[in-house]
């Protein structure tokens, strides 16, 4: 059971009044999470799992200790209290401490829904076969993964501030791959609200890709035009705002001669990246970083970079406003949304890409990243798909991907999840067009 | 060494005056431990789960602690402790598996999830086409202790504080470099595991993980370059901190994160080169022991991590590698980070050949894995990472031999006309078949004419892994060989991590695609 306002209040109230030290933030967060696995046609694993997390960290001649655990009786709480403390009174002054907030006044999102958390056992397992079956009807070998959480927490400081907020999330990936091992096909949605998730839509596309990737051609690599679906955009744009590291001249936003790119043209100008804790589609945490009240804020507005992160302690060093965010990422164009379709039918020659998988950083003087195509990727010439193709590895910048000159066209934003957060994570991105995209060498992965 | 619970709380209380925590809050812990009667409990899980007419039932009580502590430069980030009690019951009911948790560590509580273990397996079961079949253990009534000879958690914060400052400031010594990262960490799992085999298993395990990147910016041209650590994480105790050069180490990193800023861009193509262990773990991990999981190859892992392309079929038959590669799975590895006494299904720890003068052998199995391909055994390869994560397949430690011709680094090197000598690990990226990899490293040397020249900088080695171990031509001997590992290898859904190590001598691989990474 997830914890109550009321009670998560308790274990706050208690944590702080056991504690002598001279500043304190704590929390306490509950989680009930349940899954079901699928694979071969067949199910695997399915469990449910409840828990909760106290921690309290503390400051005492401002030093800091910190100390967690997920016995809330009095006994353990006083322990996790005391050894905070001592951990503190033998650690050097944590130089920087900034001191907590006092009470805020939040805005709260609508990111929970009960039936979400309470999902049906048996209705799940229901839905799950029902998608096996329809793979089983297509000839093809499906997997996939169903999760379902709520999670409730509750954050507090000497100063007076408490907050509460709980969110939920039910997720469906499901892959489908042709008995020859030569196709597959994947697709994952998530949403706080289990109404809106349409897993049969998702076992059809899954299915559905991996019919269309059947008899790939092999195609050499190089610098191709390539049409990112929004699973794919969102696979592989990451992006790091933070001040600090970009004044101390180690991120992509950091410029010669010791300053920042900010009010920069780094992307296209119809490109905007934003955190908005409101979005009726993706609601982020009402609170930011040691519960500020998160806002709307802009990072990258019409191309250029406008703003970046900066924490309570780099903001007080740098005598700026600590930023409010991002509590989650928006990725919108100013421009008409440009649909998949219509962007295949602009193509003379180019690559369709469905998603991307073990994408890592390489560079990260220029956020140039590696990684592979995975389940779908169709090769485009005058103006229609014309076939299948095996997988790629590329190197490819993100500065260079988003810059002006390079993005050609621009989807609608749709909420997508991550291919490696399992659905846990959310963003709005569109599909994008672009003109070059540097694929290095070939995989016969499948 | 095999202390019985009693010993060890009498061990943690007898220490804690040298940890500079208060007596009553170690007292107090290991007495919440102590107050649980495991046996008890899982006799309730047992007896509940037989009642509800479960084939197969098993219960996890087990404890994990954390300590952490994060520097920069002279200044220490944040100082933390967490402990984490609950159990798990797993059931086999109807031929479909159910798992349940909670944190709440009592007879009721047990009682409850055992249930709700066995209605998840319920409805599960109503649509499983094929039923779930488990090989034999024995039955175990044991206790094991991971080898270490000193506890970390009961060694003082302000030692390990000093360490890394010690650390920071010896790397931060050299002109040029900028910042340094450090930070510390150590993990002991108390495990308690019982089943309607009868076992009764309580194991006791320690990690240490120190770690550090240092960076050297060149504000002026807007250039920065970095350079971690080459030791990772081991099973052992905080002698690894006392025992490893680790401050040697920090000098020479700082003195290479400065010449990495002027190194000479690596110009594409294919080289010979040779790889300390440093790296090769990471090639190996990624390429070896990941292609060689069975769940992979048979499709349990298609949604997320992937398969394999390795298939039952090829057992016995592909050559994998050169025949101078054998590779090797150990649970009982010293110092290995998978190193167990029994799995989570109470399979004894195993040593068997993965891939033997270069051919593929054999798979690393469970007690539903096994049957599938004929064996009668489990390899003991079953792994959650908390007690209230559903157990899976998990990789064992999986090593490479070393030549048994004690030849060296320099050796190796003799043999090389143009090539490229590669520390540490760096970018990692495979697909999910497990062909096309690519690695990055910390520090690179061009190799001519036999001899180890100057420093190379955007290097990257792409290739495909039978043709990358197939290209191994060399191998140092004993002398060369090292042990390294990752602490938080994620695999499964919902991803679960594992600590897992790798050893292996320095190699030599001939003509293997180089790129340069830098954006021009």
């Amino acid at each position: 059971m997830l914890l109550t306002e009321k009670e998560s209040k308790s274990i706050c109230d208690r944590l702080l009044r056991f504690t002598k030290a001279d500043d304190a933030e704590v929390s306490v967060s509950s989680e009930d999470f349940s899954h079901l696995r699928f694979a071969a046609n067949g199910f695997t694993t399915s469990g449910r799992r409840e828990n909760a997390t106290a921690t309290v960290t503390v400051w005492i001649d401002k030093k800091r200790g910190s100390a967690a655990a997920n016995d809330l009786e009095n006994a353990s709480l006083k322990m996790a209290v005391e050894q905070a403390e001592q951990l503190a009174r033998i650690s050097p002054v944590d130089r920087e401490y900034v001191p907590t907030l006092g009470q805020q006044s939040y805005r709260l999102s609508r990111g929970y829904v009960e039936a979400t958390v309470n999902i049906s056992l048996s209705g799940r397992a229901r839905a799950i076969d029902e998608i096996i079956r329809a793979c089983e009807k297509e000839g093809v070998i499906g997997a996939g993964y169903h999760h379902a959480s709520g999670t409730a927490s509750g954050f507090a400081t000497k100063h007076g501030l408490f907050h509460y907020q709980r969110s939920s999330l039910v997720s469906l990936s499901v892959t489908a791959r042709t008995p020859d091992g030569a196709s597959s096909g994947f697709f994952l949605r998530n949403h706080f609200d289990v109404g809106k998730l349409d897993t049969s839509r998702i076992g059809q596309e899954a299915i559905r890709k991996a019919l269309d990737s059947k008899n790939p051609h092999t195609l050499e690599p190089g610098v191709y035009p390539v049409i990112l679906e929004a699973q794919a955009a969102d696979d592989l744009i990451r992006f790091g705002f933070d001040a600090r590291s970009a004044d101390e001249g180690r991120s992509p936003y950091s410029a010669p001669g010791g300053k920042t790119r900010l009010g920069e043209r780094i992307f296209d100008e119809r490109l905007s990246v934003y955190s908005d804790p409101w979005h009726p589609e993706l609601p982020g945490p009402a609170s930011a970083e040691d519960g500020l009240p998160a806002q709307k804020i802009y990072f990258v507005r019409g191309g250029v970079l406008a703003t970046l992160r900066y924490s309570r302690y780099w903001a007080k060093e740098k005598g700026k406003d600590p930023t409010p965010g991002p509590v989650n990422t928006i990725v919108e164009s100013s421009a008409p949304p440009v649909s998949v379709n219509e962007m295949i039918q602009s193509t003379e020659r180019g690559l369709l890409v469905s998603r991307f998988w073990y994408i890592r950083g390489v560079d990260p003087r220029t956020a140039l990243f590696t990684g592979l195509t995975r389940d779908g990727v169709w090769f485009i010439e005058k103006g229609k798909i014309q076939y299948p193709v095996r997988n790629f590895r590329f190197n490819q910048s993100i500065l260079e991907l988003l810059a002006p000159g390079n993005v050609e066209m621009i989807g609608a934003s749709e909420r997508v999840s991550g291919s490696e957060t399992q659905g846990r994570g959310a963003s709005l991105t569109p599909a994008l067009k672009v003109k070059k995209f540097h694929f290095t060498s070939q995989s016969e992965a499948v | 060494m095999n202390p019985t619970r009693r010993d060890f709380l009498k061990t943690t209380s007898l220490v804690c005056g040298a940890a500079g925590l208060p007596t009553w809050v170690f007292e107090a812990e290991a007495a919440t431990a102590a107050a649980v009667d495991k046996k008890q409990l899982a006799d309730a899980a047992i007896s509940r789960a037989r009642k509800l007419g479960v084939t197969y039932a098993d219960i996890r009580i087990n404890r994990y602690r954390n300590e952490s502590i994060a520097t920069r430069e002279e200044r220490v980030q944040n100082v933390s402790r967490t402990q984490s009690f609950g159990f798990g019951v797993r059931v086999l009911f109807n031929g479909a598996w159910g798992f349940a948790a909670s944190r709440i560590v009592t007879p009721e509580s047990v009682r409850r999830v055992t249930a709700q273990a066995v209605e998840i397996a319920l409805a599960n079961s109503r649509y499983q086409r094929k039923p779930v079949e488990m090989t034999p253990a024995p039955r175990i009534e044991g206790n094991w202790t991971s080898a270490f000879e000193k506890d970390p958690f009961d060694v003082s914060i302000d030692d390990k504080i000093q360490f890394l400052l010690k650390l920071n400031e010896t790397a931060m010594k050299t002109k040029g470099v900028s910042f340094v990262n450090s930070a510390v960490s150590f993990q002991n799992e108390q495990k308690f595991y019982a089943s309607t085999d009868g076992s009764h298993i309580e194991q006791y395990l320690i990690r240490s993980h120190p770690s550090f990147t240092v960076t050297a910016v060149n504000r002026s041209a807007g250039d920065f370059q970095t350079r971690s650590s080459l030791a990772g994480p081991k099973g052992i105790g905080y002698e690894y901190l006392e025992k490893y050069p680790w401050l040697k180490e920090a000098g020479q990193a700082g003195e290479e994160v400065v010449a990495k800023l002027d190194a000479r861009p690596v110009a594409p193509g294919r080289y010979d080169l040779v790889i300390h262990p440093s790296n090769l773990w990471l090639t190996i991990h990624e390429s070896v022991g990941h292609s060689t999981e069975l769940d992979r190859a048979l499709l349990w892992e298609a949604d997320f991590a992937g398969t394999s392309f390795l298939t039952p079929e090829k057992t016995g038959k592909l050559q994998f590698g050169s025949k101078i590669c054998n590779f090797f799975a150990d649970r009982t590895q010293p110092e290995g980070l998978a190193t167990v006494g029994y799995d989570d299904e109470g399979v004894p720890a195993q040593r068997w050949y993965l891939v033997k003068d270069g051919v593929f052998l054999d798979w690393q199995t469970t007690r539903d894995l096994a049957p599938l391909v004929g064996h009668e055994q489990s390899y003991g390869c079953l792994h959650a990472d908390s007690w209230g994560s559903v157990p899976f397949p998990r990789m064992p430690n999986v090593s490479l031999e070393p030549a048994k011709e004690n030849l060296s680094l320099d050796q190796l090197v003799a043999g090389v006309d143009n090539g490229i000598l590669i520390y540490g690990n760096g970018s990692w990226s495979i697909d999910q078949q497990r062909y096309n990899f690519q690695f990055g490293g910390q520090t690179f040397w061009e190799i001519k004419q036999g001899r180890v020249g100057v420093m190379l900088r955007d290097v990257a080695y792409q290739s495909r892994t039978t043709d990358f171990w197939n290209s191994c031509d060399g191998l140092g001997g004993q002398a060369t060989y090292e042990l390294n590992g990752a602490a938080n290898d994620g695999k499964g859904e919902p991803t679960q991590v594992n600590a897992v190590s790798h050893g292996c001598p320095v190699a030599r691989f001939r003509q293997v695609n180089i790129l340069n990474t830098a954006v021009k």
